[in-house]
């Protein structure tokens, strides 16, 4: 059946054509690492931690913490659940990669290489548009920092955790690894020996961030650890939006990112925490993030998981205080190669708390989505209730979807629903859509964008716009 | 630290520099050997072997996650050289 291309039709189309060049030219280009500051041997030895440690001039308490971390990571055995964890040889990693010697608040002194890269990226478009503060971290540090001088001046605090940690001792040292313990779990072991850059926000009491803040990191080298270490405070009834959004090279061999994230929501308070995950898929990306909120506070994780080899994440939220709210919402997209093993724990610790996690998964081409959640209403979280939905939409018959809800009550009275779909793309819905006037790729691509509008309608504008492209681009070739 | 049985329950008790405490042996998290943990005398805690939980020994409290509910706690008496630990 012909079809008719409206104006806008061919303008998307031109657009789409544009964004539609492979990841290897949008996102997968690699720099020169000439003008590098510093770029440890592979392998990972005390020697190593120490050394991070050194460069970094730390307080003592933070090297006893790394190396301690390290015999907690070398007396784990790998997890054998998840993905295949077996394929990372951890000798062949790069864990501390130093471009520039500085990290500067003015894009003009970022080395040249780092800066086109990041303006590639759209990184500092973005800031000028619709962003309240940029971090942008390239290989193990972050380069580039910047903060709205109004929220400066109202005590809000976003900076790298080099720089916090030196600057803000006391606030870093009182909250870490409070929510994820350096022995929490081997990979989270691993970040706590050989962390380096991430974020550190503080939000004083009753102050509102409009505009979200936003940190980008990028892994440049082949065999490349980033092991980013981040850290949200938002005080008694304050607000706050963080974005982050990732990217590689594509490499023949592997990267590993293996991130820490811990957040403390106090009474009354908001905190979102959007993610657009889109590694090369040469990247492993193990991540733990936690939050806990106290009484009447509320956190959301906006988890979107688009790249990588591997991802296992699980974005946790421990609802401490009573009333408490939290919301997981979850995509994953796992194209030829990739398995996407991600979902959420959500663990309901207080009275009359609430929670929903919504789960939206889509495989084509041989790959693998699986969710992984749990849901828990401990004794004591009376009157507590909590949502949990995982849709699954497979595109071939070659694809995979799994899913593992566990579910534990030991209230009584808790409000508990679960549901979970698997489904294809139904040719009634090809039919239909064709009909009027759409070919059958456009149908297809539109019901997939159907089937994450949950959670794209969340996402600032900028971010719904570029996550919809990201997966019409995947989508590309996956007709006929 | 000094861990004793009773009626098949272990307890762990512990000397903060010159005061004990006896708390379950048994995180709230994962029911780890929190006796075997690394025990600070200085801050009164011990950290579940686990998954990091660090216990406050004198109320039995997490102070960290993953665990977010005590352990039980038990009173003890001291009389003469003998230490007498109160299990219901």
């Amino acid at each position: 059946m012909a079809t008719m291309a409206t104006p806008e039709v061919v303008a998307e189309k031109r657009d789409l054509a544009g964004i539609n060049s492979n990841y290897e030219e949008k996102f997968g280009f690699h720099d020169s690492e000439s003008d590098y500051a510093y770029k440890a041997p592979k392998g990972l030895s005390r020697e190593i931690v120490e050394s991070i440690s050194d460069y970094k001039d730390e307080p003592a308490w933070m090297r006893e913490f790394r190396l301690k971390a390290l015999e907690h990571f070398y007396s784990r055995p790998t997890p054998s659940w998840g993905g295949n964890l077996a394929q990372i040889d951890f000798d062949n990693i790069h864990y501390f990669v130093r471009a520039s010697a500085k990290n500067s608040r003015d894009w003009s002194e970022v080395p040249e290489d780092i800066k086109n890269t990041f303006d590639r990226l759209g990184i500092p478009e973005a800031e000028r548009k619709f962003l309240s503060g940029v971090g942008a971290q390239y290989e193990s540090e972050v380069v580039y920092h910047q903060v709205n001088e109004k929220l400066e001046a109202q005590g809000v605090i976003f900076t790298d955790m080099d720089t916090a940690l030196r600057e803000h001792e006391d606030l870093v040292r009182e909250y870490w690894a409070t929510i994820i313990p350096a022995n929490d779990n081997k990979l989270a072991a691993l970040n706590s020996a050989v962390w380096s850059g991430g974020s550190f926000v503080y939000v004083p009491a009753g102050v509102k961030v409009e505009m979200p803040l936003q940190a980008y990191f990028r892994i440049n080298t082949e065999n490349m650890g980033q092991f980013e270490r981040t850290l949200i405070i938002c005080e008694e009834g304050a607000d706050v939006h963080y974005i982050e959004g990732c990217t590689a090279p594509v490499y023949s061999s592997d990267s590993l990112h293996s991130a820490v994230v811990e957040i403390v929501a106090k009474k009354s308070s908001r905190v979102r925490y959007t993610t657009v995950q889109n590694w090369s898929p040469n990247v492993f990306n193990l991540v733990t993030k936690r939050a806990v909120a106290h009484e009447k506070a509320t956190m959301e994780w906006v988890d979107c998981n688009l790249g990588s080899k591997l991802t296992m994440k699980y974005p946790s939220i421990y609802l401490m205080g009573p009333e408490a709210h939290g919301e997981i919402l979850s995509i994953a997209f796992a194209g030829a190669g990739q398995h996407q093993d991600a979902g959420g724990k959500i663990i309901h610790a207080a009275p009359r708390t609430s929670s929903s996690i919504f789960s939206k998964s889509i495989s084509k081409d041989g790959g693998r989505a699986t969710y992984r959640g749990l849901m828990e209403i401990a004794d004591g979280a009376t009157e507590s209730r909590s949502k949990v939905v995982c849709d699954a939409l497979l595109l071939d018959e070659d694809s995979r979807s799994d899913t593992y809800p566990t579910i534990r009550i030991d209230e009584n009275d808790a409000d508990v629903g679960h549901e979970a779909t698997v489904s294809k793309i139904g040719d009634e819905q090809l039919f239909y859509l064709q009909s009027r006037g759409l070919s059958e790729e456009e149908a297809s691509k539109m019901i997939v964008n159907g089937f994450i509008e949950p959670v794209t309608k969340e996402l600032p504008m900028e971010y719904a716009v570029e996550l919809n492209r990201l997966i019409e681009l995947q989508m590309e070739g996956s007709i006929g | 630290m000094r861990l004793v049985e009773h009626e098949g329950r272990k307890i762990g008790v512990f000397n903060c520099e010159g005061t004990l405490y006896a708390i379950e042996d048994r995180c709230s998290h994962d029911n780890g050997p929190l006796a075997e943990g690394e025990f600070n005398p200085a801050t009164c805690t011990v950290e579940c072997p686990r998954h990091g939980s660090l216990f406050d020994l004198s109320t039995g409290r997490p102070k960290t996650l993953p665990a977010f509910t005590p352990v039980q706690t038990f009173p003890i008496a001291i009389e003469d050289d003998t230490i007498t630990l109160e299990v219901d």
